[in-house]
């Protein structure tokens, strides 16, 4: 059974392989793994710890790069995009929320966002007013001054989804995002998530353990061994918001 | 633009202090040797300093004003000639042999035989007009009040100087020699007293007052010129003074020694401040990563960091210049000698800054650590 696909993808690899050697030991994470990833979709990567998620997306997001095959984003092949240019592209096209929250401890929250907007060439009023725009999207807008260590984990989180959604990327990358937090915290960070997909239209493509997530994917990948396993889209009624029936 | 640098430098400052402190030591101990020698050594040209000259004429290639040779008298018509040029005095010094009352033996001392007049320049800085008068008396001499006891004799009491008997007239300060003891007379009295009869009736120096001091290194462009009189060259006063102190300095071994420390101070400092920076990029390395995941650049990121050692630098100098100052205040109450021209505290600030931008492009390859790729995993 073919799964259907919305619309044509946005982010694309094409018999992707990666493998790393430390010593002697040479172990092959990913081998010929081919995907594609379609616009405006929460798409959800699991599997077993070590099978090579964060590898697949490090490599799609543009970090890493490829022992072999190509990947496209948005039109470009990133393997023929030296450094700098790799540089620029993440710098107008991607966001990223990692697991651990990695803000600056000396700024503030509206700071932490801002920062990446000034690199974005944004004059300084208007990066002010899109990262308190976005602070205000994940509910902190009552936080702003407010430095890391006075936040809580929670709180952190949703800054670096903001610092990552004021760029006003296409393409989002979470790797594990709901990890290091409690259960209620870790599903307003889903919902913050699905909402981004939902009225932005942005590409999320997120890496996770946590069953909450499957809910709320309209797609989930299960992953094994460097190869995926199976391709679930969700329930009709949750994914054909915007789709078109084929 | 959100000023990550200084930010950071404020809210993590005990993380920063190790670097400042050091950048300021290093700053300071420079600066401190710097005044040291310089005051030691400026005593060197205390000649100049302590004169009212603004134009220096000797034997050419002189390097120190204690080791000038008699020049033709008559260069005094050749400067005067000059409209630029109001007064002509001439200066003897001699090197000689001192002969107290006590039991001193002999004491080597420098005559500086000088016109006593109330208006003279030589020594017009250190000599009071009263004071310059009983250089007239025959015999007469004036030494420094803190050379009496190392000479051996008090105010009014005779001694021998080359075998000639004469008599310390009074006592002033501000005449201390580098290497000797200054013994000042009248011009007649020195000549007296001068025991090589090749030198004649001629002067060591002659030292010109300008009517616009201003102008002194195009007249003393100009006037070195003529030859028609026998070898001479002219110097300003600083440029004399400066040569003196600097012949001095690498003559003993004491420049090489301050280039020595440099080199020294240069290197500590520049170690604590390095680790201590490459210690703070290494704290928010995964922050670095993550900007740079976010698409800021390297280069940016470098900035960050260079921008991070210049604040530091900034800071200590600034600890630096603040304790330095009280410090200096405190040894010229204790009459200990130290002096700071603009270009040892220039060098000290250069120094300084040079260190801490050393420890930034030091800290900078640890940003090579910043791989957003480590990010995921
Ligand atoms: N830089 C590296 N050097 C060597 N081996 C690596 C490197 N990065 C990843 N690996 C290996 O590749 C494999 C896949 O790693 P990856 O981080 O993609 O797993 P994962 O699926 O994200 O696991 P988890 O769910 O635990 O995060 C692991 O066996 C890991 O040891
Ligand atoms: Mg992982």
């Amino acid at each position: 059974m073919n799964a259907p696909t919305p619309a044509a993808p946005i982010l694309y690899a094409e018999g992707i392989g990666k493998a790393f050697v430390s010593g002697r030991v040479r172990t092959q994470v990913l081998d010929g793994l081919s995907l594609g990833i379609g616009p405006g979709e929460l798409t959800l990567i699991s599997g077993p710890s070590g099978c090579g998620k964060s590898t697949l997306l490090a490599i799609l997001s543009g970090l890493q790069r490829v022992d072999s095959g190509r990947v496209f984003a948005l039109g470009s092949e990133l393997g023929l995009l030296d450094g700098h240019a790799l540089e620029r592209f993440r710098l107008r096209h991607t966001g990223f929320v990692f697991q651990g929250f990695n803000l600056f401890p000396a700024l503030s929250a509206l700071e932490q966002v801002e920062l990446p907007l000034h690199y974005l060439g944004l004059p300084r009023e208007q990066a002010r007013a899109r990262a308190a725009q976005s602070l205000d999207e994940v509910g902190l807008a009552h936080r702003m001054r407010l430095r890391p260590a006075e936040l809580s984990g929670g709180e952190k989180q949703r800054v670096a989804i903001a610092r990552a959604l004021a760029k006003q990327p296409e393409l989002l990358f979470a790797d594990e995002p709901t990890s290091a937090l409690d259960a209620a915290n870790g599903q307003t960070v889903i919902d913050i998530l699905h909402r981004i997909a939902r009225s932005h239209g942005t590409t999320v493509l997120c890496v996770s353990h946590d069953p909450r997530l499957i809910g709320h994917a309209d797609r989930v990948l299960a992953m094994e061994d460097g190869r995926i396993l199976s391709d679930r889209r969700a329930a009709p009624p949750a994914a054909t918001i915007e789709g078109t029936p084929p | 633009m959100v000023a990550l640098a200084r930010k950071t430098l404020v809210y993590e400052w005990r993380r920063f202090l190790p670097a400042i402190l050091a950048v300021g030591f290093a700053g300071l101990l420079q600066l401190l040797q710097a005044a040291l020698v310089l005051g030691i050594f400026g005593s060197a040209s205390v000649y100049i300093t302590g004169s009212a000259a603004d134009l220096w004429v000797g034997y050419p290639g002189t390097q120190s004003v204690n080791l000038g040779r008699p020049i033709d008298p008559n260069v005094e018509m050749r400067l005067l000639m000059d409209p630029a040029v109001a007064r002509v005095e001439p200066f003897i010094w001699l090197d000689a042999d001192w002969r107290g009352q006590g039991e001193t033996g002999g004491v080597s001392v420098f005559v500086s035989g000088i016109d006593p007049r109330a208006d003279g320049l030589m020594f017009a800085h250190a000599l009071p007009p009263a004071l310059r008068a009983r250089l007239n008396e025959p015999d007469a001499v004036i030494v420094d009040r803190a050379d009496i006891d190392k000479l051996g004799v008090g105010v009014g009491g005779t001694a021998a100087i080359n075998g000639r008997r004469v008599r310390v007239v009074g006592v002033s300060s501000g005449l201390r020699a580098l290497g000797g003891v200054n013994v000042v007379s009248s011009l007649d009295t020195a000549r007296r007293l001068d025991s090589d009869p090749t030198d004649g009736d001629r002067p060591t120096y002659l030292v010109a007052r300008l009517r616009d001091p201003a102008q002194a290194q195009a007249v003393a462009r100009r006037l070195r010129g003529g030859g028609a009189f026998g070898p001479y060259e002219v110097w300003t006063a600083d440029s004399f003074a400066r040569r003196s102190v600097m012949y001095w300095m690498f003559d003993t071994g004491a420049g090489a020694g301050v280039l020595f420390l440099a080199g020294i101070v240069f290197l500590v400092g520049a170690v604590i401040t390095s680790q201590t920076l490459v210690a703070a990029v290494a704290g928010s390395v995964r922050e670095y990563a993550t900007l740079n995941a976010l698409g800021v650049g390297v280069a940016a990121l470098r900035w960050v960091v260079l921008e991070q050692a210049f604040w530091v630098g900034a800071l200590g100098l600034l600890g630096a210049t603040v304790l330095g100052a009280g410090l200096l205040l405190l040894a010229r109450s204790q009459d200990v000698p130290v002096v700071l021209n603009a270009t040892a505290t220039i060098a000290c600030v250069v120094l300084a800054m040079g260190l801490a931008a050393v420890s930034g492009l030091a800290a900078m390859r640890s940003l090579r650590r910043a791989d957003p790729a480590t990010l995921l995993r």
